[in-house]
């Protein structure tokens, strides 16, 4: 990422900046806080520019894009990035990896995919960073509060700070390394009250036998994102959401559309009321949610036929908390089932979660039914997806049939993986589990 | 030969020249191009098999996965990065990060459509930071 020779603006003279600087910025382009920061401001000006900000604001957290070895050349990078003694200044979570770095062996994982991805855990603590390695930051304490200015990547972290938490971020890319270090971004896009505004309402009048599972959520979320695009929904009477319902409904939004931001007043942050959502001004469309709008989310992300073999369940998409991880353990024992020899079933979480879920007993229940606990990554960034087969040499494709009760997973794993997918209800995705066949 | 010149808004400066390599289609950095060579290699692209390193890529817009940044950044490590981007529509915060890092001139929104009007393989010359785009015509 740091270019061969240095081209940054502060060195060209006469060069007039577009952005308001403060005297603390000037100074950190000038190099007074050492190189490393001087580059990253530079890099954060251009950035700014090309997008008309004003000037630069303050953040409080970077949720950060952790170097994935199935990326050329990523992990080289913030390895050689790290040496150069930039530390973040604000704190700093890290996104997921490209395998689980404690049981990599234990599922396949090719040793040079496991070694490469490993090197990033010292990089990463040189630079003050702390590796959560999770989708699911907030579930390891990064929660920022309420108008909070932050930068985040990962789509489904991203819409859950925007929409659930209401802080604020942009769709982070490989410039929140230079946020971290700087504690600066600039002033634009989601950060400015006039682009929260609402959009699109959504009135979502189901029973809560018809709409009730994390699940459900996602598939709602699915079928409004390809409605709304890259705009703002806002879903009136959800009934009573629970966080995990609400972490299920924003994923699928960021999926299907690239939605950054939701409402749904009373339960997210920001607004209260539908009214203050839409800032006083009419929704563009107005949509009232069937449950035929749901079902068929539900088939569109689905072309297993019944009662055809599976042969891979991944449920933890975004990563799982401590109560859906119980939920699935108790599952097993409860109904004395094991998981069809033929099939492969990963329970994706974090690895703090799986501490807790290790000891409560619940991880040891899972692997003796026959499961994975499996923490850092997911299948469509582990070694299964096709182009990272492609690279290291490895067989094509390596998984048939694949179910899971996450449309963004169902989503993402044809094209990536290449297999058929099938998306259920959690309870469905267990007993496909047990079956081995598609139900 | 008359030179002909065209404002755009520019966005990542640099200057820079090459042959023109005019896309019809949006074009993902993820998945259309090697990232060792910069062949393009999506299947039915109309500029499949060719090279992009050193041209002036002249495309709609950018589409496809966040990794496109990455990959950018990669094919400037290799020396296989386009010489300038030239876009019709505003650029994405993605294509504008990885342009940064790898140093491609980029500039967008043209006051006229550069697809209809540059030919394939024409010298172009592009002014990131003025966002001028010149060219002669043959």
């Amino acid at each position: 990422m740091t270019p061969a020779h240095d081209f940054s603006l502060h060195g060209t003279p006469g060069h007039e900046y577009k952005m308001k600087l403060t005297d603390e910025e000037k100074k950190m382009l000038d190099g007074v806080y050492g190189d490393p920061i001087a580059k990253a401001l530079d890099y954060l000006v251009q950035f700014g520019e090309a997008f008309d900000a004003e000037k630069f604001i303050d953040i409080t957290y970077a949720f950060y894009p952790a170097e994935m070895s199935i990326y050329k050349g990523s992990v080289e990078d913030v390895v050689e990035y790290a040496e150069t003694g930039a530390r973040v200044k604000v704190p700093t979570a890290t996104s997921t990896l490209a395998c689980d770095l404690e049981q990599w062996n234990k599922y396949g994982v090719p040793e040079p995919i496991y070694k490469l991805q490993s090197q990033v855990v010292d990089a990463h603590k040189k630079m003050g960073i702390c590796g959560t390695y999770t989708c699911t930051p907030q579930l390891c304490g990064f929660i920022p509060p309420k108008r909070s200015n932050i930068i985040s990547v990962e789509s489904s972290a991203i819409i859950y700070y925007n929409s659930v938490l209401g802080a604020r971020t942009n769709r982070g890319g490989v410039f929140t390394r230079f946020s971290a270090v700087t504690g600066k971004y600039p002033l634009m896009g989601y950060l400015l009250d006039e682009n929260r505004k609402g959009t699109h309402l959504f009135n979502v009048n189901l029973t809560p036998d018809e709409f009730r599972d994390d699940s459900d959520y996602s598939a709602l979320g699915f079928h409004a994102g390809n409605i709304v695009g890259s705009e703002v929904p806002v879903f009136d009477n959800l009934g009573i959401p629970t966080e995990t319902n609400l972490l299920a409904l924003g994923a699928a939004l960021a999926t299907s559309g690239s939605v950054t931001l939701f409402h749904a007043p009373p339960h997210t942050a920001e607004v209260n009321s539908i009214e203050e959502a839409f800032q006083g001004s009419e929704p563009k469309e107005i949509h009232e949610v069937t449950l035929d709008d749901i079902k068929n989310a539900y088939d569109k992300m689905t072309n297993i036929g019944t009662g055809e073999k599976i042969d891979f369940v991944e449920i933890g998409c975004p990563h799982y908390n401590l109560d859906q991880i119980r939920y699935v353990a108790e599952w097993f024992r409860e109904n004395n089932v094991k998981v069809h020899p033929d099939v492969r079933l990963w329970v994706t979480t974090s690895r703090m979660i799986k501490q807790l879920a290790t000891w409560e007993g619940y991880t040891s229940m899972i692997e003796a039914a026959g499961g994975l606990v499996i923490t850092d990554t997911c299948p469509v960034e582990s070694h299964m997806r096709i182009s990272t087969c492609n690279e290291f040499g490895l067989k094509v494709p390596q998984i048939v049939a694949m179910v899971t009760d996450s449309a963004k997973m169902a989503r993402y794993v044809g094209d990536l993986i290449g297999c058929k997918t099938g998306f259920r209800r959690l309870d469905d995705c267990l007993k496909c589990a047990v079956e081995g066949r598609f139900i | 030969m008359p030179e002909k010149l065209v404002k755009t808004r520019g966005i990542v400066k640099g200057l820079s020249e090459g042959p023109a390599l005019v896309c019809k289609k949006a074009f993902s950095f993820l998945g259309d191009v090697d990232m060792d060579t910069g062949v393009i290699i999506a299947k039915g692209h109309e500029h499949e098999g060719e090279s992009i390193a050193g041209k002036v890529m002249i495309y709609p817009e950018t589409k496809g996965s966040s990794g496109g940044c990455v990959v950018l950044m990669s094919l400037a490590k290799m020396g296989k990065q386009p010489a300038a981007i030239i876009l019709s529509k505003p650029a994405d915060p993605n294509i504008v990060e990885g342009a940064i890092l790898a140093e491609v001139a980029l500039v967008c929104e043209p006051e006229v459509d550069l697809i209809e009007l540059i030919p394939n393989g024409s010298i172009v010359r592009v002014d990131g930071s003025a966002g001028a785009v010149t060219w002669t015509d043959e």
